[in-house]
């Protein structure tokens, strides 16, 4: 009983010993042979690229919250979210609001004044929002 | 009364001073005396399809225009849930640059200046462009496909809004142009460079498809930029970066060591050609490339390091 207890001990060590070996192991030796990608390069991020990753990665989660707020359908947040690359993540995260949005319709037509000096721009060749003026 | 007299009078000179500021950029875009020689004098890509616009959608239908003419089976019904955002009336750049993406096209910023808008108009390549049609203080802000032009009459030709061929002066488009500071994109297939984009709109274009079609996906793009830009050692670099995802380490090897012969100070390229050699077991010139890359200051140095200390 007693020589089959301390069999069993030594083993259970070594295997405890030897499961926990790789892992403690594993993420040095493994990422110093990685390769460095393009687009770490790109970025020429001084401060490595772990860094910059953990920033696209809450990038990203700011966008897809900053989405749904904007009224996207909450299916296609994801997929838009994901089409966008690490650098324009970032740009959506840090600007969104003051982003122009190309929309091109919507006649301006709040204040008279506005109009009558869009009217005078449209004829001197600067603007084109009303396209009678042709 | 008197202070009313100086009001108005304040009104007319504010009004005075504002038009004098706004004919100062009414001038005709001086375009290079190059632009007259090499391009034809006139260029209309009538193969480019029209999608009126429906109330805010001028970024949906935008990209319906040019990837219908790439070929890509999509409509502006489809696009829309994509790239428009419901609260602002509109959809924002990064966002059209990634749509594209999602149809396995590759979107290249173009460079801001008339000449080049022209040049790409003149190889059959039509360009989606932001303008914004009104004053910086009232934005209207709008996207159009430019599909052509007129050199002796300096008219552009758009697809615009709800005006299937709207023809412009060059002087108005270039205003309206200017206030995004001249933004537009030419949109290609992968393994296709379009003519005249810059290397680095290139490199970052293709670098950014990388980034969510993956390497594979990419190789023929940087194919196509290393026989474009040869002696470009970013290009290389990146391409031994798409052999290598693509299992061929040897090509790889040879795509790295020539980044290094071009530009000896790129540290990446040393490191990554190091650690090719190091799994292709050639252990000698793995470890001359990683001390020069370790001797190398910069963000790989450590990297470089820690590898050669593993292989020694």
């Amino acid at each position: 009983m007693k020589t089959l207890r301390a069999y069993l001990s030594t083993l259970l060590i070594t295997a405890l010993i030897i499961t926990s070996l790789p892992v403690a192991a594993a993420p040095t030796t493994d990422h110093s042979m990685d390769l460095v990608s393009t687009q770490s390069v790109l970025a020429e991020d001084n401060a490595g690229a772990d860094r910059e990753r953990i920033n696209a990665i809450l990038a990203r989660a700011d966008v897809q919250d900053q989405l749904l707020k904007q009224g996207v359908d909450l299916d296609e947040v994801d997929a838009r979210v994901a089409a966008l690359s690490d650098a324009e993540a970032q740009q959506m995260a840090e600007q969104l609001e003051m982003m122009p949005a190309g929309a091109g319709g919507g006649v301006i037509g709040a204040l008279f004044a506005v109009f009558i000096i869009l009217l005078i721009t449209d004829i001197l060749g600067l603007t084109d929002v009303y396209p009678f003026t042709r | 009364m008197f202070l009313n007299n100086m009001l108005t009078n304040a009104r007319f000179a504010g009004v005075f001073i504002l038009l004098l500021l706004l004919s100062a950029c009414a001038r005709n875009p001086v375009l290079l005396q190059s632009t007259y020689q090499a391009l034809p004098p006139h260029t209309e890509i009538t193969s480019v399809p029209f999608y009126a616009q429906t109330e805010f959608q001028c970024g949906p239908a935008t990209l319906a225009m040019v990837l219908n003419h790439q070929g890509v089976d999509t409509d502006v019904e489809e696009l829309i849930p994509q790239v428009f955002l419901p609260e602002r009336d509109g959809s924002v750049q990064p966002e059209m640059l990634a749509t594209v993406r999602r149809y396995e096209h590759l979107a290249y910023p173009i460079r801001g200046t008339m000449d080049a808008l022209l040049g790409h108009l003149a190889a059959g390549d039509p360009v989606v462009v932001m303008q914004n049609l009104s004053l910086p203080i009232f934005p209207m802000w709008h996207y159009a496909v430019a599909i052509g032009y007129d050199l002796p009459n300096k008219t552009l030709i758009l697809r615009s809004g709800e005006i299937e061929r709207h023809t412009m002066s060059f002087s108005r488009f270039d205003a309206t142009w200017a206030r995004t500071e001249r933004w537009g994109f030419v949109v290609a297939k992968p393994g296709t460079l379009p003519a005249r984009i810059t290397a680095r709109n290139a490199l970052e274009a293709i670098s950014a498809y990388e980034e969510t079609q993956g390497p594979r996906a990419t190789l023929s793009s940087w194919q196509a930029f290393v026989a474009r830009h040869p002696s470009n050692a970013m290009g290389q670099f990146a391409l031994g970066n798409a052999l290598y995802a693509d299992q061929q380490p040897d090509a790889a090897r040879k795509a790295f060591r020539r980044a290094t012969e071009l530009d000896p100070t790129m540290g990446a390229a040393w490191l990554n050609l190091g650690l090719v050699l190091a799994k292709l077991e050639a252990l000698e010139a793995a470890i001359d490339a990683l001390t020069q890359a370790a001797s190398l200051e910069g963000s790989w140095q450590q990297q470089a390091r820690l590898a050669l200390e593993a292989l020694k």
